[in-house]
């Protein structure tokens, strides 16, 4: 138990010290992590809008397959990845491996389906009478677009919430695609991870207060956002 | 309208930003597996920066079981290997994978357990002590993570005439690394194989004080071999081998293998230099 | 009044497989106001959402000024409005929901004052009113501003779906200057659906009635809904009340099926007292619900209430002041079968 309290002084100190290995790894994480949640963000939210706002043949299946990639396995995912970007796959030749940029496809691809079936969700539940009003309004299909996301946002901030969180928290991917590469695709979970297993409990749990705390400053400053 | 000009600035530059970030530098560097031991010890966070300063290669690792990086370097994913399980290297280099393989420094497995050693294994022979363990139906704990370490311990269960006991309910694969693993048979009061190294390290972190002694040491198939691998051009041509081949001699090196000598913790050295000078 | 705005043309339109609305032809004047009523589900609101081009009808053409025109064409963008029923307010500011459709059209010309007119001409200018988010407002308040958001646009058709149906006397009365207001400061048409008929008959100059999709008269007829049943003398009838079968209206006879029992408005009479061998068979009490002036017309427009049917009639002052008839006032409703006619 007393490696709890030990984590705590630890964190501080790791911090406050400006320890190399530490604010590198959080730079990584943050790095990677703003990457890939502007790539699914930017695939997703259209993706989601057009499975949400249209009726086409097919829309079920397509859903259900959405809602099983939810429970995408991360060292799935990551496997995956590796297999594209290793030098013998098809994508060898970018010499992505062992970089931040694989682990942002990985997690790209893990956050995608999230952002996605989050997005339809909240698009489908649109009030029908607000097509109808930005018709009635004289709004165009591009405003009717753009004026039906922005009346959701808030249920899209969900979206990237939870897109986010599991982008952070998730280990499988960096550690396979990444391979824990001090001062290079160390991340804050892989180091968490590296730590436990060398039996460095405490540091272990300062480096989880620190990922705690980039999630809480995360979802502050959007529930900020949110107050506006 | 101004502030949607300045997200939309402040989104562009945060795109930027992050692809910039995320190409590295890659003029001259080398990308090496490596075992969990050298990494957790600390042997290359103490070795490498001499490296890069001498050579100006910058050396960047992964850190695994043996298994794990050999796999990667016979699929091309690494320049260059540094491992420590010597019969699976020799087959590695038959097989066309590997291309040099140079002997840098060894340290030794020991066999160890809790203060109270209660199959009474202490002082006896390897072979001996695992049969014992065995009849007793003490706790044993193994990486069973086909690491160098794992193989190792493999071959000490053949050689002493033990089928595996992969089944029996006392033999516990942690499939974790050996700090992790040592942790393990901490909980459980029990046995494990580990380097020697690693067992320095997990004693420092316990003040001098772990529950844990060494049992059973200094036979001589219980030796550790490192060697830095470079991978066959043949099989891997993009491969940086020039660079593989630089590192493998430095680590050869006397400066480096004077550096080797005297890394200790707790005053103990964890691994001898013994890299034949060519 | 001459000029012709809207021309429908056999518009049909079906819900999966119920049609829902089956007009053969209406013209609606420019400059005119228009009060359209009927009993809910009658295919009001899907009437008007096809006015709107906001709904493709499933066969059929609307015209507007003697062009044909369809949904999300930019001719009609700009010109129609429609205040759906419950209008949905954006989740922005009253400044900013008024403002989007001139946004939308990239009208930003003097942008303050024209919004600030709107809220105006609904009564809502007061204080920062326009600094409101859309969830500080009550409902007549949140109906003014939907409607000001329409009124900004100054738009050559507007149409109003049911909007006093959920709002306080205050609200509805500010809707309803505002709509004159609209007509008389730039000729706007106006198409008002309401149950309200008192209010309706303030502010429109004229009335469509519309029931099960089809469209009776311009004012002038009564509609005597279905279920019809047949006597013991194979006549048919119309039972009033829910269950009890007490008493019935004579029907003309030659009911068909799909044809509606209408009467004209002047053939009915209302006496006080029930009267002997007059040649109407159809002496119904009744009692009067609401007496309207009517608007452009030297009229008064009384709803009686018989059991569950009503029936609208027209009667001059002097009729009214000879019956001293009053809003909750017991009279007889005389009319003659064969004045009734199927359609």
């Amino acid at each position: 138990m007393d490696f709890l309290v030990a984590g705590f002084i630890k964190a501080v100190e790791l911090l406050i010290n400006f320890d190399q290995g530490t604010w590198s790894a959080i730079c990584a994480t943050l790095r990677v992590s703003t990457c890939s949640m502007l790539l699914s963000l930017g695939a997703g939210l259209p993706a989601g809008f057009l499975l949400g706002y249209f009726d086409f043949k097919g829309k079920r299946a397509l859903r259900t397959v959405l809602d099983t990639l939810l429970s995408l396995p991360t060292v799935s995912v990551g496997l995956l990845v590796y297999a594209f970007i290793a030098s013998r796959g098809p994508l060898g030749q970018f010499e992505l491996l062992f970089t931040l940029t694989g682990i942002a496809i990985g997690q790209t691809i893990l956050a995608f389906p999230i952002v996605t079936a989050i997005t339809a969700s909240v698009v489908e539940g649109i009030d029908p009478e607000l097509k109808l009003t930005l018709l009635s309004l004289g709004a165009g299909k591009k405003n009717i677009i753009t004026t039906c996301l922005w009346e959701v946002r808030y249920g899209l901030l969900a979206a990237a919430v939870t897109a986010y969180g599991r982008v952070l928290t998730e280990v499988g991917i960096s550690m396979m695609v990444g391979g824990n590469i001090k001062y290079h695709t160390r991340t804050i979970t892989t180091a968490i991870a590296l730590e436990t297993n060398k039996g460095l409990f405490a540091d272990g749990i300062a480096l989880g207060i620190v990922l705690i705390s980039i999630a809480f400053a995360v979802n502050i400053s959007l529930s900020f956002l949110r107050k506006k | 309208m101004y502030r949607k000009k300045l997200i939309s600035t402040l989104l562009i530059l945060a795109i930027l930003l992050s692809f910039a970030s995320l190409s590295l530098a890659s003029d001259k560097s080398l990308m090496m597996a490596t075992t969990t031991s050298t990494d957790n010890t600390g042997l290359l966070d103490y070795l490498i920066p001499h490296f890069e300063q001498e050579t100006g290669i910058a050396l960047k690792w992964t850190a695994t079981g043996t298994g794990k990086a050999l796999k990667l370097g016979q699929n091309c994913d690494v320049d260059v290997l540094l491992v420590h399980a010597p019969a699976a290297e020799k087959a590695y280099i038959k097989k066309g994978y590997g291309k040099d393989r140079r002997e840098i420094m060894y340290n030794d497995f020991v066999i160890i357990g809790p203060v109270s050693d209660p199959a009474k294994i202490k002082g006896k022979n390897i072979s001996d002590a695992l049969l014992t363990i065995k009849n007793h139906k003490s706790p044993f704990m193994s990486r069973g993570d086909d690491s160098g370490t794992n193989k190792k311990e493999k071959l000490l269960w053949k050689n002493a005439g033990i089928k595996m006991p992969d089944q029996e309910i006392w033999y516990v694969q942690t499939g974790q690394g050996m700090l992790a693993t040592i942790n393990v048979a901490q909980e459980r009061a029990g046995y494990t194989m580990t380097d020697r190294g690693t067992y320095i390290k997990y004693q420092a972190q316990q003040g001098g004080k772990a529950p844990l002694k060494i049992l059973v040491e200094g036979d001589k198939i219980l030796l550790n071999q490192y060697s830095v691998l470079t991978l066959n051009p043949a099989n891997c041509p993009r491969a940086k081998y020039d660079l593989a081949l630089d590192f493998s001699n430095w680590m050869a090196s006397k400066s480096a293998q004077k550096l080797i000598g005297d890394f200790r913790l707790l005053g103990q050295k964890l691994f001898i230099p013994n890299a034949k000078q060519l | 009044m001459s000029e012709i705005s809207y021309k429908l043309n056999h518009i049909q339109h079906y819900y999966g497989d119920k049609k829902v609305l089956d007009i053969d032809g209406l013209q609606i004047c420019r400059g005119s106001i228009t009060g359209l009523t009927g009993p809910n589900g009658s295919g009001k609101s899907t009437l008007l959402k096809i006015m709107a081009f906001a709904l493709k009808p499933t066969h059929g053409q609307v015209w507007l000024n003697g062009r044909k025109e369809f949904v999300l064409s930019p001719r009609v963008r700009s010109k129609v409005t429609l205040l759906t029923q419950k209008p949905y307010l954006l989740k922005r500011s009253v400044f900013d929901n008024i403002a989007y459709g001139l946004k939308i059209r990239k009208d930003m010309g003097d942008i303050e004052n024209r919004v600030k007119d709107a809220l105006k001409s609904v009564g809502l200018a007061h204080g920062d009113f326009a600094r409101r988010q859309w969830h500080e407002l009550s409902g007549g308040e949140a109906q003014r501003v939907a409607m000001a958001a329409r009124l900004v646009l100054q738009p050559e058709v507007l149409l109003l779906d049911e909007p006093v149906a959920s709002v306080d006397t205050k609200s509805a009365e500010q809707i309803r200057k505002a709509s004159l207001a609209a007509r008389k400061n730039w000729g706007c048409t106006l198409i008002i659906a309401s149950h309200d008929l008192p209010w309706l008959y303030e502010c429109s100059d004229t009335r469509i009635s519309i029931f099960q999709g089809q469209i009776f008269s311009t004012g002038t007829e009564n509609i005597i809904p279905p279920p019809y049943d047949l006597s013991q003398k194979n006549h048919p009838v119309k039972w009033l009340g829910q269950n009890e079968k007490s008493e019935h209206i004579h029907l003309a006879p030659g009911k068909k099926n799909n044809k509606f029992a209408i009467i004209q408005k002047e053939k009915i009479h209302i006496r006080l007292e029930k009267e002997k061998a007059n040649g109407w068979e159809n002496q119904i009490t009744g009692q009067i619900t609401s007496m309207v002036m009517e608007k452009n017309a030297e009229l008064i427009m009384t709803t009686i209430q018989a059991k569950d049917f009503f029936i609208d009639i027209s009667l001059s002052p002097d009729q009214a002041e000879n019956l001293k008839l009053l809003p909750g006032k017991k009279i007889i409703l005389m009319f003659s079968s064969r004045d009734i006619e199927w359609r």
